[in-house]
């Protein structure tokens, strides 16, 4: 039986705490500058970065984001610096092939452009990406692999968790856009791993949520932030 | 036989949903939240199966959300009914087969959740034809993939149109759950060389609109008989069977 990795069971040291913190520092300071943000208003997602017709429009363009909703977009910001420095890396050192450099591959291009999305929607108000190091994870095809499907297993019951608590209708829709991209990563890697058996790509019929707090320090027990 | 496009106003062909939707019962957020559904965490940590929409949760919902449950069941009927026909013909094996009996009984789950849900207000379980589409490989794992994708745009499309929270917390517990079908059958099919089929075609997934995804549907031709139509709403085979 295939052993479905918790990020609590990557386990390290700590590191995120910091990124976490800012992220909050950001949302509180945004509470009190609204007006700033409008006059960067009218972001799409994706705008200029070549991806076609993206049918998410986000906040800017409709009044203002809440403090709730940037904390919950610094968030995600984060995983996504994450996971895009994950698949990064990877190429780079994993000696992946076949199908599997294929998914990475796919995979890396996606979370870049989350990253590139996020950050363009967040402007002056984006955390900054933290120093990451996947030691042993990114250091062969196997690791990587197991690693990736808890990177995205994570991801998507991160965006589930945060998905009712957000009060922009566009960043609700996004976040929904990505969402479905988390789960196809995280079935396409189960696949690669189990053809289809152990682990299965949808073990489940309801997808678990996670809050905040969960994953933060999750990933924070996995020591890939620096 | 003429073609039968059915549409969400005719499977709510006596007005019941736009009746329920009108006549919200006056429990209040507070109490209904209590006894509503598990969502993020707890019950995630502690491996749910369901989302537990309580029995009669709809008597707290919106007409808007009623409208979407059941749009959502219609297409969780279609799926199931899809798979269950796949896997009792036998025409699948291999891994083709493990995907077809696990969907099988996630479109089940979803179809029973989504009943609890709406109660007395689910719209009835349609009859299908899926036209030869169940009886080889080839041509099941293109229309699977077709729902599935189709399943993927139409909870996404609806999801921001969702009045409650408990409702869009159970919704958000489906809407990945057929991502991942989705991926996985592309990644089934792509592994075959047969297909070009990415498991994940783009960094942000499309939506649909309601009627978007009803013309798709249509467009299969694979929805028959509504259950109760009347052949003066253009139902043209079975006659009436009252719910």
């Amino acid at each position: 039986m295939f052993h479905r990795a918790k990020l609590a069971e990557l386990d390290r040291d700590d590191a995120i705490l910091e990124t976490a913190a800012d992220a909050a520092d950001a949302a509180r300071s945004s509470g009190t500058t609204r007006a700033a943000f409008l006059t960067r208003g009218g972001l799409m997602v994706g705008a200029g970065l070549g991806l076609g017709s993206l049918p998410i429009a986000l906040a800017g363009a409709q009044g203002g984001l809440s403090s709730g909703d940037v904390r919950i977009l610094n968030y995600a910001l984060t995983l996504e610096y994450l996971e895009a420095a994950f698949y990064a890396d990877a190429l780079k050192r994993a000696g992946l092939r076949g199908n599997v450099l294929a998914f990475a591959r796919t995979a890396h291009g996606d979370e870049q452009a989350h990253v590139d999305a996020l950050k363009r929607t967040l402007g002056g108000k984006a955390v900054k990406r933290p120093r990451f190091d996947f030691m042993d994870a990114t250091g062969s095809q196997d690791a990587f692999l197991r690693t990736a499907m808890t990177l995205e297993d994570t991801g998507v019951s991160a965006y589930q968790g945060q998905a009712p608590n957000i009060a922009s209708r566009d960043v609700l829709a996004a976040a929904g856009a990505i969402l479905a991209v988390e789960a196809r990563h995280a079935a396409w890697v189960a696949d690669l791993i189990g053809r289809g058996s152990d682990p299965s790509p949808a073990p489940d019929a309801f997808s678990p949520a996670l809050d905040m707090n969960a994953v933060l320090a999750a990933v924070r027990r996995t020591g890939f932030i620096q | 036989m003429a073609d039968i496009h059915p549409t969400l106003d005719e499977l709510d062909r006596d007005g019941a949903l736009r009746e329920a939707g009108a006549r919200v019962d006056p429990i209040t957020r507070g109490s209904f939240l209590r006894r509503a559904l598990a969502v993020a965490g707890g019950a995630a940590a502690a491996g749910i199966a369901l989302p537990a929409l309580s029995p009669g949760a709809a008597l707290a919902q919106s007409g808007s959300d009623v409208d979407i449950l059941n749009y959502a069941l219609t297409l969780e009927y279609l799926e199931a009914a899809f798979y269950a026909e796949a896997v009792s013909r036998g025409a699948l094996s291999g891994e083709l087969a493990t995907f077809a009996r696990t969907v099988a009984g996630h479109e089940r789950a979803h179809v029973l959740a989504l009943q609890r849900a709406l109660g007395s207000k689910a719209v009835k379980r349609p009859s299908f034809d899926f036209k030869g589409t169940t009886g080889s490989q080839d041509a099941f794992w293109r229309t699977a993939l077709t729902l599935e994708d189709t399943g993927v745009e139409a909870y996404q499309g609806a999801a921001v149109n969702i009045q409650s929270r408990d409702i869009l917390t159970a919704a958000i517990s489906i809407h990945p759950i057929e991502a991942r079908h989705a991926a996985w059958i592309a990644s089934i099919s792509s592994r075959g060389g047969t297909s070009p089929n990415s498991p994940a075609p783009q960094p942000f997934n499309p939506a649909r609109t309601m009627d978007e995804v009803l013309a798709v549907v249509r467009s299969t031709g694979f929805i028959s008989t509504m259950a109760g139509a009347t052949p003066s709403q253009g139902m043209t085979s079975q006659p009436a069977m009252t719910g």
